[in-house]
This record gives C-alpha cells, sequence and structure tokens, in this order.
C-alpha cells in the first residue's frame, strides 16, 4: 500500500514536471499554481450583445458583418427561425440563460510579453439569451445545448447546503 | 466542386462564452476579483478548473458544452472556439473531503489547515476561506477543540450520511427537471440483476449516486452505493464496470475494456445526425423519389469511396 | 406580371400565374414547359408554363414567338406584352427558385441536385394547370438531362397526356417558346431589381450576365466577397464559381457532414469525442466514465482556460 502511494507521487511529480515543461515551451505558463485573474470593473463597461451558436467551425477570430448579413436576413416564423450561411440552410431558435446566470464574453488580457505566469480576462460582452443554429434540422428540447442549460439547476442541488 | 480544405487546429484561443451563476460575478460585496483556479479533482485525482469568487468566499465549479464543428457570433465579431462554459456554485467540501480522508488514515484529530495543503495544488488552501468549508466540515468530519484551536477527524459515517442527503436532493431536482433516468442507454453494456417493471424509483438513485459519484473517489463511491442499499452492477464483458480510478486498478492503462464497441453501440442509440455511407447514397441518388431503380446504377450517382 | 410577392421574400420560391382562360377549361389544351437562368452564379432559375387550346395553336404561332435566346431584352419584353394581350386563350405560370434555395437545396445534407430539382418543379407546374382544370392534352418539355428518360418519367406521372420531350424544344414549338419567354422575362426583371435582403448599403448592379465566364460578373463576385460569410442570397452558393473564389479568399468553414472533415474524420471524431465521454483525459491513457447526464448533454471539466 505504502509502495503503491509512493509510486503514484513519484508519477505525479514527474506528470507535473513535464507538463510545465512543455507548457513553458510553448510560451503559456500554466502550471498548477497559475491564476486567470477575471477583472470584474469591466463588467460594467461590457455591452449586451446578441450571440449566436453556429452549427459549423469558422476558421476566424474576430470582425464580421453579422448584423448585415446574418441577422438582416433571418426570417422568424412561430419561434423558428431561418438562415442560411454559406450557402447552407439552418434553423434555430432563441434560448434564455438559467434564471439566476448570466452570459459573459471573456477575453485574455494581453500580457504585453510579461514573463508572469499568472493570466487576466476582462468581460468584453454580456448576454441573457443566445440564438443557436442547427443545420437543417428544426430546433427541439433534444438539442445538446438546449439539455445543457438543465445543468446549473441540477448543480444547485448536488452543491447546494445540506441541512443537519 | 473544389476540395474542401483541412481544419487547421485553433491554437491560440483567448476568448471563451460562459454563462456564470449571478454571484460568482456580483461586483458590490467586494473590491477584490475572482479567480479561475486549478485544484485536484476528487474523481480523476488530476487538475481541473475552478474557480474561486471575489476573496474566496464562493467555490464555482467550470464545466464546457463542447461539441465539435462549432463556432460562436458574438456581437459584430466571430468567436472560432464554440464551446459554452458554465461556472456553477460547487459545494468545497467535495474537494476538501479527499485531504480529510486521506489523513484520517492517521486516526488523529488535526488541524485543517495542516490537512488541506498540497504542494501541487497551492490554491487548495484558499478552499478553507469559502465561507461554508468550515461551517460545514462536521458532515464529514468530527471535531475536537482545545482552546481556541480545532482539530478534526474525518468520519466515513458522516461523510456517507451527508452525501445520503446529497443524493437525496439530487433525486428531487431530477425529477423536477424530468431528465430521463431510465436504464435503457446502459442496458447494452449491463446486464440488471432485476427486471425493468418497478425499477423507476432505483433508477433515480442509482442515477443520482451515480452524479454525486462525479465529485468523490471510487472507494467511497462503492461505499455510498452499498449505504443507499443498491447492489453494484455487473458489467455484462466484465465482472466490474470500466474501471475509473488509476488508484484502485494495478493493471495495465491500456488493459480492459475495449472502448471501440461502446461507442458504436452507444452511437447506435443516438439519432443519427452524421448519415451512415449507405444512408448518404441513397439520399444522394434520389431526392425526388421519383426515378427509376436504374439510376441508382447510373454513372452519374457518385459512387461512395470505400 | 406582378413580382411583388417573391420581392417580399427572396429567399425562396415562388409561385406566379397568370389567370386561367375560359376557354382552356373546357377544350382541349397544349402546354409547353421551358426554364431560364439555369447556368448563371447569379440571380433565381425561373421555370415557366404556358399554355392555350389545341386548336389556337395556329394563333399562337401568329404572335412570332421564337426561341427567347435569340430574341433580345426589349423583344422578349414586347412579346410578353402580346402573350398579355392574348389572355383570352393563352395562359401562363412560373415558378421563381430563388438563388439561396438553389444553394441550400444542392448543399443539403441529402444532396439535392439540380436535375432533380428541374424535374420535380416542371412536374409541380403541369400539376398546377391540371389542378386549375385546364383540360390537358399534350405537353412539350425543352429537356434537362437525356430526353427518352424524361420524357418516359412524365408519361407515366401523367397518363393520358401526349408528352414530348426534345432538346431545343423551344425553337420547336411556339408553346415552349411562349413559355421560355415568360420565364425570361420574370428572371430578367428579378435580376434586375434584386431586392438584396443584406444591409451592405448601395449596391453595384453591375453585374453582367450572371455567367461564370462574363468578366463583369466575375469582378462584381471578386468585389462582393465577404471573408466570412462569403456571398449574398443573390450569389448561388452551390455554384465552382463562387466555391473556388471563397476557398480562396474567405475564412474556411468545416460542417460535420463535410467529405473530408465530417465523413472520414467523423469516424476519428466519433472515436475521440466518444473516448472523451470515457476518459478525462484527452491523452486517453486512462479509462474515466463520464456520467451520462454530462456525456448526453457534451458536458466536461476543463483543465485549463
Amino acid at each position: 500500500m505504502f509502495l503503491v502511494k509512493r509510486r503514484r507521487q513519484l508519477a505525479e511529480t514527474v506528470h507535473v514536471y513535464i507538463s510545465c515543461y512543455i507548457w513553458e515551451t510553448e510560451g503559456r505558463m500554466s502550471c498548477n499554481a497559475s491564476v486567470t485573474r477575471l477583472h470584474l470593473s469591466s463588467l460594467k463597461r461590457a455591452e449586451k450583445v446578441p450571440v449566436h451558436l453556429m452549427p459549423c467551425e469558422i476558421e476566424h477570430n474576430g470582425l464580421a458583418q453579422v448584423s448585415q448579413y446574418f441577422t438582416a436576413t433571418t426570417k422568424e416564423k412561430k419561434k423558428e427561425k431561418t438562415v442560411s450561411f454559406r450557402g447552407r440552410g439552418l434553423k434555430g431558435q432563441e434560448i434564455s440563460c438559467p434564471q439566476g446566470y448570466t452570459g459573459l464574453v471573456l477575453k485574455e488580457v494581453d500580457r504585453h510579453g510579461s514573463d508572469q505566469e499568472d493570466r487576466t480576462v476582462k468581460v468584453t460582452s454580456v448576454f441573457d439569451k443566445l440564438t443557436y443554429w442547427n443545420l437543417e434540422t428544426p430546433p427541439t428540447s433534444d438539442d445538446t445545448v438546449v439539455m445543457a442549460m438543465d445543468w446549473p439547476e441540477l448543480a444547485e442541488a448536488i452543491h447546494g447546503t445540506v441541512e443537519d | 466542386m473544389a476540395a474542401k480544405k483541412k481544419r487547421t487546429p485553433n491554437t491560440h484561443n483567448d476568448s471563451w462564452v460562459v454563462i456564470a451563476a449571478d454571484s460568482a460575478v456580483e461586483t458590490q460585496k467586494h473590491d477584490c476579483d475572482p479567480d479561475f483556479v486549478k485544484l485536484r479533482n476528487p474523481s480523476t485525482d488530476e487538475a481541473s478548473l475552478y474557480m474561486l469568487s471575489a476573496g474566496d468566499v464562493q467555490l464555482y465549479e467550470v464545466k464546457a458544452f463542447e461539441e465539435d464543428f462549432h463556432s460562436w457570433f458574438v456581437g459584430q465579431t466571430v468567436q472560432r472556439d464554440g464551446k459554452l462554459l458554465f461556472v456553477t456554485r460547487m459545494d468545497p467540501l467535495y474537494l476538501i473531503l479527499p485531504y480529510m480522508i486521506k489523513s484520517g488514515q492517521e486516526g488523529k484529530f488535526q488541524p485543517v489547515d495542516q490537512v488541506v495543503k498540497d504542494d501541487e495544488f497551492p490554491a487548495s488552501s484558499r478552499l478553507l476561506s469559502c465561507t461554508r468549508s468550515l461551517t460545514s466540515l462536521h458532515h464529514i468530519a468530527e471535531g475536537k477543540e482545545v482552546g481556541s484551536l480545532k482539530f478534526h477527524r474525518y468520519s466515513q459515517e458522516r461523510t456517507l450520511n451527508w452525501l445520503q442527503k446529497k443524493v437525496e436532493r439530487t433525486i428531487v431536482a431530477l425529477k423536477k427537471k424530468h431528465i430521463c433516468v431510465g436504464e435503457g442507454v446502459k442496458s447494452t453494456t449491463y446486464v440488471r440483476v432485476k427486471t425493468e417493471s418497478d425499477n423507476q424509483e432505483e433508477d433515480y438513485l442509482r442515477y443520482a449516486h451515480g452524479l454525486i459519484s462525479e465529485y468523490i473517489s471510487e472507494e467511497l463511491s462503492k461505499a455510498l452505493l452499498k449505504h443507499l442499499g443498491l447492489p453494484e452492477l455487473k458489467s455484462a464483458k466484465e465482472t466490474e464496470p470500466p474501471s475509473k480510478k488509476r488508484k484502485l486498478s494495478d493493471k495495465p492503462v491500456e488493459a480492459g475494456e475495449d472502448y471501440t464497441k461502446f461507442n458504436s453501440g452507444d452511437f447506435a442509440r443516438k439519432p443519427p445526425k452524421k448519415m451512415t455511407a449507405a444512408q448518404k447514397t441513397l439520399a444522394k441518388v434520389d431526392k425526388s423519389g421519383m426515378k427509376p431503380m436504374s439510376s441508382f446504377f447510373s454513372p452519374k450517382t457518385k459512387a461512395e469511396k470505400k | 406580371m406582378d413580382l411583388k410577392q417573391f420581392e417580399a421574400d427572396n429567399s425562396g420560391s415562388c409561385r406566379l400565374a397568370s389567370r386561367i382562360p375560359d376557354v382552356c377549361r373546357t377544350e382541349d389544351c397544349c402546354l409547353g414547359v421551358d426554364e431560364a437562368g439555369r447556368g448563371p452564379v447569379l440571380g433565381p432559375m425561373v421555370y415557366g408554363i404556358c399554355f392555350c387550346p389545341v386548336s389556337k395553336k395556329e394563333e399562337l404561332k401568329d404572335l412570332k414567338v421564337a426561341d427567347s435566346k435569340t430574341l433580345n431584352e426589349a423583344e422578349r419584353e414586347n412579346l410578353f406584352q402580346k402573350l398579355d394581350e392574348a389572355q383570352s386563350y393563352v395562359g401562363w405560370a412560373l415558378q421563381i427558385l430563388s438563388p439561396n434555395m438553389i444553394s441550400t437545396s444542392m448543399l443539403q445534407r441529402t444532396k439535392y441536385n439540380l436535375n432533380a430539382l428541374s424535374h420535380d418543379t416542371a412536374i409541380c407546374l403541369i400539376q398546377y394547370a391540371l389542378d386549375s382544370g385546364v383540360q390537358l392534352k399534350e405537353v412539350y418539355v425543352d429537356t434537362v438531362g437525356p430526353a427518352e428518360k424524361y420524357e418516359k418519367k412524365l408519361s407515366q406521372l401523367f397518363p393520358g397526356i401526349q408528352v414530348t420531350v426534345r432538346p431545343k424544344a423551344d425553337s420547336l414549338f411556339p408553346v415552349v417558346s411562349a413559355a421560355s419567354i415568360c420565364a425570361k422575362v420574370a428572371r430578367d426583371r428579378v435580376v434586375k431589381g434584386w431586392n438584396f435582403a443584406e444591409d451592405l448599403g448601395e449596391i453595384d448592379t453591375d453585374y453582367g450576365s450572371g455567367y461564370p465566364n462574363d468578366p463583369k460578373t466575375k469582378e462584381w463576385l471578386l468585389k462582393y466577397l465577404d471573408p466570412v460569410f462569403g456571398y449574398p442570397q443573390f450569389v448561388r452558393f452551390s455554384w465552382s464559381t463562387a466555391q473556388t473564389l471563397m476557398d480562396s479568399k474567405a475564412a474556411p468553414v468545416h460542417w460535420d457532414d463535410d467529405e473530408e472533415d465530417g465523413e472520414k474524420a467523423a469516424q476519428q471524431q466519433n472515436n475521440r469525442s466518444m473516448l472523451s465521454y470515457f476518459s478525462a483525459s484527452a491523452e486517453g491513457d486512462r479509462a474515466q466514465q463520464t456520467h451520462r447526464f454530462f456525456s448526453e448533454r457534451r458536458l466536461k471539466s476543463l483543465k485549463s482556460l
């Protein structure tokens, strides 16, 4: 038993050493010791924006004419929305953030080449609902993202305080 | 049509879409900020991401909803990474528990701040600052006071009673949310001892036990199963369900289950969003449904590559 | 020809039709089918039918309707005017297939090819005439795909009607020419007055013929290429011209049913993602089964931000 434990500890030490080494060579310190601070002061300045979860991977990060191309061509009939993206038909619906929860978009604050291992993120936008899009299939309550919204309420049950 | 481009890896992601508990991002109360920290996951014994609210008052868990082929439009921008993070309140006792159990093996009463210490995860000691940590320690440990000093010793009995309450609370939430807890999904991999009828309550109990087990070690999960009066399920292929913990397993890691079998089994039950090659061939051939059979063999139909 | 209905929503498919002449409901009729705008990378494809009593065939011929391709725009407009004046015995109907509808159909998961789309549209229009009480006896169709096979298909679908499918039917049968003129006039008008649903401000409408080899069209496609969205819905995304330009100049986009990303990768991907349900570590060096509540919801723990 003792031996097994020792071996495990040894394995962990080696594991940590290797992980740190790899992360460091990538120029990103991600040791278990590092902390990512969330700058809450940015929350007040964050703008409420529309967010869309797209059923495709777009190899791009940055500006796009979302309202001009996407929002402007979106049609809505009885809560079901339709639009097309790159010639493909999408069907979607809007869902709200669970009660007591807020949507945030976080962005890493540039570290200006400092070698500090701790990172900082700020809130760039907020949202209280999102629109998710399926490729061609109509939205239903069985869609995974809709089901994922069950999690916060269940988490409250698993993690809430237990009475004596 | 032009050949599709290969996907390049998304290496430098620097933004995240998050759904967070309001309490995690309250700005009024404190003049300090919340931190994302890495702590030892009590189930896997490895690093997982958590969040401590401003002043380490509360602990939060970070989970990611992630499906392949997704991206975000956020306002007038594209965010390639399609993950959706959930920041939900977490009971710090789950993370304190493994340290208590470890020190409990010595059988002594000890000060918790000496117990909850982890060189590998320095943020662990901050768990004790959470409001709920010290006030709820009695759920998992016996306490002793000597003067102004407090000492604790792990109690499995208390822990199991506490976990049972957790299971009960979880069942209430599962019922309220109408979450499907039937064993259908597992029926091909597990053989049930009892018949399917009148087992609904047991299904809930087992499901909730499974959820709570995500936050405790496998040993404790098994003890809890016994405590709840549930028999262990037998795997159809092996006598044990797929081994969860390396702690218990001295087998080499490659050994054991053939996961490809699991995969195909599980996929067959999911609504097939991705079509099989055969379906696709059929679909390509004739949309109108009015073509003669011969068109199935016409040269225009692109043959499915083998 | 009132295009308002289509212009109000030019993202789908829309039918326009003349009044049905009374005589068409009582006398044996012939009907011609033709299309306009099959080749262009821009704008809609329009299917047209035109019909009149068999006894009025000669009168239709006297209107001097000829193959619309040999006429210029003004001549076509003029002939359409004449057909309109003959509304006591000539009727027509059109189906406008928007470029967006063409794109999304052809690029569907279950691919819907242009021939199938054309056939189905033609069939719908013939059925429309029948449903409206037109006493159809003869149908003439300009072919899409092999004429013989198409003719057999239509004959089977419409028993009791003499179906003739021919290449260049529009130059052989005046009633097909008339259908061709209706379709072409509608396509020209729609393209000319295209109502861009996108919010792109003033748009240069000098897009040439819309055929991929027209330099003006090419220039326009280069000018209006958006790195994320590709093109306005005016463009047929399923055309290789558009695809090639997007492949070279726009951000790559990957779908789960892409031939390369999806199908082949899907299996690996499935294996990987399914494995990840069972193993907490991406390296897969350890088997960790996540509770199905999480795996069914694609939820997992993170190791780092």
